[in-house]
């Protein structure tokens, strides 16, 4: 076990307990997870539901603390982060893709894509330019008026991944992205998120099907808030 | 984020949800429109009344009145010779604080017109300063001049109801009776000047209405005694003027009497003048006082009639007035914040997951906040906006309804504090829904259906 994290690593968490309820009956969600993600790297977190992964994404998406121990996010210890620095983290180093989806519905696509940018303070015409620049990567050109109530759940989702994209994250945090497209949207996404792993981003998917899980260079398998598997495919 | 794209963003919502927005402002707009009225009616109010003071001579209008000598100086005050012309002659030695001067005298006497009626009246025996003090407007002719009172001459300047007094089966223009000859106490005068009819605006009106249908020309319908209201009679002793040059009025009159004084040392009815300068109204009070302490040989006798008293009972009764429209207002601008308030938080209870997801891609929680504090900005000042819009409305359809005393005066102050009274309730009313929305937790947040 490592003590002290590598600067180097994207995501590392040691002896990470996340305990939920403070009553008689606390639930502990995580349970000593321990586990480091280098940058580069593709891994797919898996696991029945209440297995702790949801859990385990939101530590790693710096959406919450840990109880104990220690979780690294791009060289950052936000074990003790406040909402102001977790924000900051999520709005610089994390791109998050959704099972839902989550775009704004009355936003059209370019300013749906922007969002991340508005938080960043990035000036108007560099917004745009860089919003342009990530719906080219996911080839959405021709959709940037349009609203997502007009789009396929396939086009959302890729709206939602150059929306993750366009901020250039450290992490690329897929939620079950796959769980509400058919098998063909469902296989245009990871064939996207290959293509950034390809290009060197770090991606972390958070899905309970093996299938899905498979597209992954490695595979963390989650039970009872421990890690039980972390194979290499 | 900033401010600025968080209006943007609130705009946004509002464009959304018109008609929503729309009925969240309708408590903000009535309580603009009825404070906008409000201000309207009661600076209306407050210039007709500064009108009508104008009229009666303004603040700069001070009279000399009698008073009961105190006790220290009772057995001094044989020796004051009262309020007399040399006081007047005095009150000219002061041209850079008094700028007019006018002493009456007044004999209660008959008039009569050969070609019309016999009439009591009261004449007033004054100089031609008399014009300004008493803020006399001429509508025919002239009034006395500098000559008039050298010469003694016997020339008389007629109020309108005097003119329809005598005359009351003649309708004609006021020019008509310039030059016609009436007796004062048998002794003939020439009309030189007819003096404007004097009236509150609303009578004003209210007799252009008539005129309009009626046949009678309306200036003698409304004229006389008997003509007007109780409320009239504020103008009534100035529409009752029969004027003369005071010197005229002294011999004509008053001399050859046993035991006369001379012109100089003649009591006068009233002594009034005008200040310069409102500015310098406490100065040039003192510098009378000091003068006429010269000419009323050191005894305190006289005292100071000025228009403050009456114009702070105006002040006070607007006051009230402001007061329980604002109250009105006020209780509207509550009811609007607490609909502002209420849709707020409906309106985040609806988008939890769209705040969700600005938190996930990097709103701060002051972002949230901002955000929606905006948005209810945005509402409370668009409401102020279309309030002053319905308040416009709401006075015109007020003046169609009844006829107003003083027509609304609608200043830029008025504009100004509605519209601000709304967007702070616009601010005031977002505060806890935007505490609310930024209180929200990220991942129940983006798991919320």
């Amino acid at each position: 076990m490592r003590k002290t994290p590598e600067p180097s690593a994207a995501v590392d968490l040691v002896d990470v307990h996340k305990i939920y309820g403070t009553g008689p009956d606390p639930v502990a969600a995580l349970d000593g997870v321990s586990l480091r993600i280098d940058p580069g790297e593709f891994v797919a977190i898996t696991g029945t539901s209440g297995s702790g992964k949801s859990t385990l994404m939101h530590l790693v998406g710096c959406l919450d603390t840990p109880t104990s121990g220690r979780v690294t996010v791009a060289g950052e210890d936000i074990s003790t982060a406040g909402s102001d620095r977790l924000a900051r983290l999520r709005n610089r180093s994390i791109g998050f893709v959704f099972q839902a989806f989550n775009l704004l519905p009355r936003l059209d696509v370019q300013s749906n894509i922007e969002l991340p940018l508005v938080y960043a303070g990035v000036p108007r015409r560099e917004r745009h330019q860089r919003a342009l620049d990530a719906a080219a990567k996911v080839n959405l050109t021709d959709r940037l008026t349009h609203r997502p109530s007009q789009l396929s759940g396939g086009q959302c989702q890729r709206v939602a991944v150059a929306r993750a994209l366009v901020n250039d994250p450290a992490l690329i945090l897929a939620d079950e992205p796959t769980g509400n497209l058919d098998t063909a949207n469902g296989a245009d996404v990871l064939r996207l998120l290959a293509e950034l792993h390809r290009s060197g981003r770090t991606i972390v998917l958070v899905t309970h099907d093996p299938a899905v899980a498979a597209r992954a260079a490695r595979i963390v398998e989650m039970r009872d808030g421990r890690i039980v598997k972390d194979t290499p495919t | 984020m900033n401010w600025f794209s968080g209006l943007l963003i609130g705009l946004q919502e509002i464009r959304e949800h018109k008609f929503r927005s729309f009925l969240t402002m309708l408590g903000v707009i009535l309580g603009v429109a009825s404070l906008l009225a409000m201000f309207a009616l009661t600076a209306g109010i407050a210039a007709g009344w500064r009108n009508t003071m104008q009229q009666l001579g303004g603040l700069e209008r001070v009279g000399v009145s009698d008073k009961q000598v105190s006790l220290e100086f009772a057995d001094l005050a044989a020796l004051s010779p009262g309020r007399t012309l040399a006081d007047a002659e005095a009150l000219r030695g002061l041209p850079h604080l008094v700028s007019h001067v006018a002493p009456e005298m007044q004999i209660p006497a008959t008039l009569s017109a050969p070609d019309g009626q016999t009439v009591s009246a009261r004449v007033t025996g004054t100089w031609p300063d008399n014009l300004t003090v008493s803020q006399h407007e001429v509508a025919a002719g002239r009034f006395l001049t500098d000559l008039d009172l050298e010469r003694g001459a016997r020339v008389v300047v007629l109020g309108d109801a005097k003119v329809a007094q005598l005359w009351p089966d003649e309708h004609g223009t006021d020019a008509e009776f310039l030059g016609r000859t009436i007796t004062i106490n048998d002794r003939p005068f020439s009309v030189v000047g007819v003096l404007a009819l004097y009236e509150r605006e609303e009578d004003r009106r209210r007799r252009e209405a008539t005129a309009k249908g009626g046949p009678a020309p309306a200036r003698f319908a409304m004229g006389g005694r008997s003509g007007g209201s109780g409320r009239r009679d504020m103008f009534s002793w100035k529409n009752e003027s029969v004027i003369v040059p005071l010197s005229t009025l002294y011999h004509e009159f008053r001399s050859g009497l046993p035991e006369t004084p001379p012109l100089a040392m003649a009591k006068l009815d009233n002594l009034n003048f005008r200040v310069r300068d409102l500015q310098r109204f406490d100065e040039t009070l003192t510098a009378v006082q000091n003068l006429l302490r010269g000419t009323r040989r050191g005894v305190d006798d006289y005292d100071f009639d000025t228009r403050e008293d009456w114009f702070e009972r105006m002040e006070t009764s607007l006051r009230s007035t402001q007061l329980s429209g604002g109250l009105i207002a006020g209780i509207s601008l509550l009811v609007g914040g607490i609909g502002i308030a209420n849709i707020m938080l409906a309106s985040i209870a609806q988008r939890v997951r769209e705040l969700g997801v600005r938190l996930a891609v990097g709103a701060r929680r002051r972002d949230v906040f901002l955000q929606i504090l905006a948005e209810s900005t945005v509402i409370g000042m668009i409401g102020g906006f279309l309030g002053l819009g319905a308040g416009v409305v709401l006075l015109d359809l007020l003046g169609r309804v009844a006829p107003l005393e003083s027509p609304p005066v609608i200043e830029p102050s008025a504009i100004l504090i509605s519209v601000g009274f709304a967007t702070a309730v616009g601010v005031l009313s977002g505060l806890y829904p935007a505490w609310r929305a930024s209180r929200l937790d990220p991942i129940a947040a983006l798991r919320y259906e």
